[in-house]
């Protein structure tokens, strides 16, 4: 690694000797400063950086939406992104979307409510994936949900549950 | 709690929620095994073969090892120097080398591994790995390892000392590695009874598990004891074969499981901790092997299967006998095929009363990835035969499907295939209400819409749960009157530790806060074969049941020293022990406690099934209990590209009584989207041993989108059943024929060979456009 590398889209800037660039990040509303190489993705440095472990690889190659994390508010495939291009962006895992004292969001308790999971990995994708959803559509259909989630896979199969607690999320967030 | 709609066992003060620990998990605060964090842990790669079957000629990690921040690399000749290491493992024969010794049998076999102190630089490493091959004829197919121009295993497997009931048959030369024989009546007269008689030949292709969670462990050595954080189902299993490897007792392996990220049956058996052992051993300290999507694939597979079926029926419409020769294609290593064949064997049986089978089902070796266990344990491969032939039949001697398998389906108190007589039977039940929800009419076979086609298909399978099997459970009653409950059973997403909880937390009428229940650590919960089959409800459930009745008698002989009263006539309600209906008269669990001096009561039991068949006709006692389940499906298919949509989906299971109503949904919705994966799109595609799909952008797994917009669930209780049935698997093998038989009743095209692609119904469609019969019948 050398200082003259780039990663696509980024200006050029100092690596160190263990190959790292500095970067900062916007995560669930806090600042963070951090030594990353710059092939790795914003879904390695939240869990392997910041501890963040909500965010979770499934496929790699963003099929599958594990690894879910809202970018300004719009679902992307944390296993795809650069970390660095993640800069000057607001991210929010689904760590970020508890109350302070761990107060559930609407759309996670209407998941409990509905046991909307089995062995929950795809979960937080799920959850941030339907945020993104109902804010962009407060009032989407039963088949606009399907349509908006195709991109994220459960194999346990939990998708009747999951539609219902979408659902039932919508209603809560108009409530 | 504060969950709905919660569950209320009737007669307790439960209140049940789907899962205990939803909160953690909607916050994504659950910790999986890939999830834990060790100081000075390493991180482990693996090279793999590129190679199907390649003789393993010389291999140089030198310039591996100079790569800084590498601690180690290990390969198979490695292994083979060392004496204090045996280096083979798997759960009948030790076929499989922890890393490739003499030759790699299929892409992706691991000849070295690295420990680096990061991931890219044990990636790095991999690449700096001389390996030279001299590659052999490989088995590629089920035909080639028949043929036997090359064996895949040239010594006779070593058979381990796992399992006290497995028949193994070896031959010499030879890719079969077993073979399981069923012999019931007389199979000649049998025939010669039928006046029809159908011959067809059914292939399923193989399948990968796909658990979101990929295989992973750390492992790390601990003053001479092994220890583990594993995504495993089966701990003791794990623990016996790492102990063996190391030639320790096996207190000097030490297994912890959290939470897996889904199983499906890819998890049981020992997978990656043997590699990884190794690597902590030989670097003294803790290393984390976590596999890619891409190793996943690779790593175990559903057996894919090629079923001859030859059915004989009398002219009013009775099933007088059936021929099954069944060849499962268990990969490079045996893994649990060689006592999976006997599962998928008999199973061709169906859910008939058939006087007269006859099965040959045998395991089979190629160069191909290992398969094992997968959620339907061969029954699937088995019911995608009988149930299309039975719409096959029906068809060519124009007979409702329905009435055809009311007519033959299993009666209370009729033999099963393997003899035993049936009981608490409900075929017929689920059969009926499934044609009633999914609107089934002999008279209609396709209705045609413009260019669209609509059809439905019935199917009812038998599946029988692992027997002889055995559980146990350890049980501590508090001071404060809670129970904690030590079990090895694994959270996978089925919510075992829930209704676990439930299940003990009854016998005493607690509340589910009193109620606590381990994760399964080998040093302190105790044995239990492994949560698979279907059995965890049922056997672990009892083994529980039974411990905490224990403390419930050990409660009652105190109380009734303290109330005065004899034992007979005292009860648990609300936590205390009272006179049978004198609530003031009453004696809290914890002041019984405090009183005995105990510091805790305590308890242990242990559940062990009865069974076994026997070798020479595979008749005896199959399964301590059978399961049951009926699927009903309708189908439109679009006759100009042939994509096939599930338009409504209905499945029934018998569940006996429900443990918990939430987790019992979820499984079997969970069912219906495992088998229309595999009715539509899953296969693992190959192409001279490489396998071509194995990612998650060419793998189709069913998406919510792909789920059909109608389901409905039968999921049929017997309230005064004590009698727990598992369902985690039981509703997924009929997906596949209902589908299946929909497409036929839709469009005309027999559909043989999973999955049933767009492809293949535009070919039988232009196949049916020329005159000429699918199917055939023999003369009789």
């Amino acid at each position: 690694m050398t200082a003259e590398d780039t990663v696509a889209g980024v200006t050029a800037r100092a690596v160190d000797g263990d190959g790292r660039i500095s970067i900062t990040l916007q995560v669930n509303g806090r600042e963070q400063r951090i030594q990353v190489r710059p092939h790795h993705t914003l879904l390695e440095v939240l869990r392997n950086e910041l501890g963040l472990t909500g965010p979770r690889e499934g496929c790699g190659v963003g099929m599958c939406g594990a690894c879910t994390v809202l970018v300004d508010g719009r679902p992307v495939s944390g296993c795809l992104l650069p970390a660095a291009l993640a800069e000057g962006h607001e991210l929010t895992t689904i760590e970020g979307l508890e109350g302070p004292n761990g107060e559930l969001h609407p759309i996670q308790q209407a998941f409990v409510d509905h046991t909307g999971f089995q062995c929950s990995y795809c979960t937080p994708g799920f959850i941030l994936t339907s945020k993104a959803l109902l804010a962009e559509q407060p009032d989407a259909s039963r088949d606009e949900a399907r349509a908006y989630l195709a991109g994220n896979l459960c194999r346990c199969g939990s998708y009747v549950k999951i539609l219902d607690s979408v659902m039932d999320a919508k209603e809560r967030l108009k409530g | 709690m504060d969950s709905h709609p919660s569950f209320a066992p009737s007669g307790t003060q439960m209140q049940v929620p789907g899962m205990l620990d939803a909160n953690l998990r909607v916050r994504g605060r659950v910790q999986y095994a890939m999830d834990a964090k060790m100081p000075g842990m390493l991180h482990a790669k693996l090279l793999r073969s590129p190679h199907a079957h390649a003789r393993l000629v010389s291999i140089d990690a030198s310039r591996a090892r100079a790569l800084p921040g590498v601690i180690a690399v290990i390969t198979g000749p490695d292994l083979a120097d060392r004496d204090d290491i045996y280096p083979y493992y798997g759960p009948i024969f030790r076929d499989q080398s922890v890393l490739v010794m003499d030759k790699a049998r299929f892409v992706g076999d691991p000849v070295a591994a690295v420990a680096a102190i990061d991931l890219d630089t044990a990636q790095a490493a991999l690449d700096l790995i001389d390996v030279e091959w001299e590659e052999l004829e490989p088995v590629l197919s089920l035909d080639d390892a028949l043929a036997a121009s090359s064996i895949v295993h040239d010594e006779p497997p070593r058979l381990g000392q796992t399992f006290a009931d497995i028949i193994v048959r070896t031959e010499a030369n030879s890719n079969i590695c077993n073979h399981f024989k069923l012999r019931k009546g007389d199979i000649e007269d049998g025939f010669a009874k039928a006046d029809h008689i159908f011959e067809d030949v059914f292939t399923s292709p193989p399948v990968q598990h796909v658990p979101m969670e990929t295989h992973n462990c750390v492992a790390w050595w601990e003053n001479g004891v092994l220890r583990l954080i594993s995504a495993t189902q089966m701990p003791f299993s794990v623990r016996a074969q790492l102990a063996e490897i190391f030639k320790v007792p096996q207190t000097r392996v030490r297994i912890t499981v959290p939470t897996l990220g889904g199983g499906y049956g890819a998890k049981t058996y020992a997978k990656v901790e043997p590699v990884t052992a190794v690597l902590a051993q030989v670097t003294g300290r803790p290393v984390r092997l976590h596999l890619t999507r891409e190793e996943e694939f690779v790593t175990i597979t559903k057996h894919g299967m090629q079923i001859r079926m030859k059915t004989g029926v009398t002219r009013d419409g009775k099933i007088v006998a059936r021929h099954s020769t069944c060849y499962f294609n268990t990969g490079a290593y045996a893994d649990i095929g060689p006592r999976l064949i006997k599962n998928g064997g008999f199973g061709t049986g169906g859910p008939h009363k058939i006087d007269n089978v006859w099965v040959d089902s045998y395991a089979v070796y190629t160069n191909l990835a290992p398969a094992g266990a997968f959620r339907g344990y061969g029954v699937s491969q088995a019911a995608w035969a009988y149930e299309s032939q039975m719409d096959m039949i029906a068809d060519r001697l124009g007979w409702d499907p329905y009435e055809f398998r009311m007519k033959n389906l299993l009666n209370e108190g009729e033999p099963v295939m393997t003899g035993e007589p049936m009981y608490d039977a409900h075929f017929k039940d689920l059969l009926a209400t499934a044609a009633e929800r999914i609107g089934w009419d002999a008279n209609v076979k396709a209705v045609r819409h413009g260019n669209k086609v609509r059809g439905k298909g019935l199917s009812v399978i038998i599946k029988a749960s692992v027997t002889p099997s055995t559980s146990s459970a350890s049980v501590k009653l508090n001071e404060d009157g809670s129970l904690q409950i030590l079990s090895s059973a694994v959270e996978m997403g089925q919510g075992a530790e829930t209704t676990l909880s439930v299940l003990g937390g009854e016998v005493l009428d607690l509340r589910l806060d009193q109620v606590s229940i381990t994760h399964p650590d080998t040093d302190f919960t105790p044995y239990d074969q492994g949560t698979s089959s279907s059995r965890n409800t049922y056997s672990m459930g009892t083994a529980v049941k039974m411990a905490v009745e224990d403390i419930k008698q050990q409660l009652f002989k105190l109380a009734s020293d303290e109330l005065e009263v004899a034992i007979g006539d005292l009860e648990v309600f609300k936590g205390r022990v009272q006179v049978k209906g004198v609530p003031e008269r009453s004696v809290g669990y914890g002041d019984l406690v405090r009183k005995a001096r105990a510091g805790n009561l305590l308890a242990t039991a242990v559940y062990a099934s009865n069974g076994g068949l026997d070798p020479e006709t595979g008749q005896g006692i199959g399964s301590v209990h059978w399961h049951q389940a009926a699927g009903a499906a309708e189908v439109e298919v679009d006759l100009d590209t042939g994509r096939i949509e599930v338009l409504k989906y209905h499945a029934g299971v018998y569940a006996g009584r429900i443990a918990n109503p939430a987790q019992a949904e979820l499984q079997t919705e969970g069912n219906i989207a495992f088998g229309l994966g595999q009715a539509l799109y899953e296969e693992m595609i190959y192409d001279g041993g490489q396998l071509q799909n194995g990612n998650l952008g060419d793998y189709m797994i069913v998406s919510i989108e792909d789920m059909p917009k109608q389901i409905s669930l039968d999921v049929l209780e017997r309230h005064e059943s004590h009698d727990i049935h598992g369902i985690g698997e039981t509703s997924l093998p009929p997906c596949m024929p209902a589908v299946g038989n929909a497409v036929f009743r839709a469009t005309g095209v027999r559909i043989l060979d999973l999955p049933i692609t767009p492809e293949k119904v535009l070919r039988g469609l232009r196949a049916i456009a020329r005159p000429q019969a699918h199917g055939q019948e023999i003369d009789a």
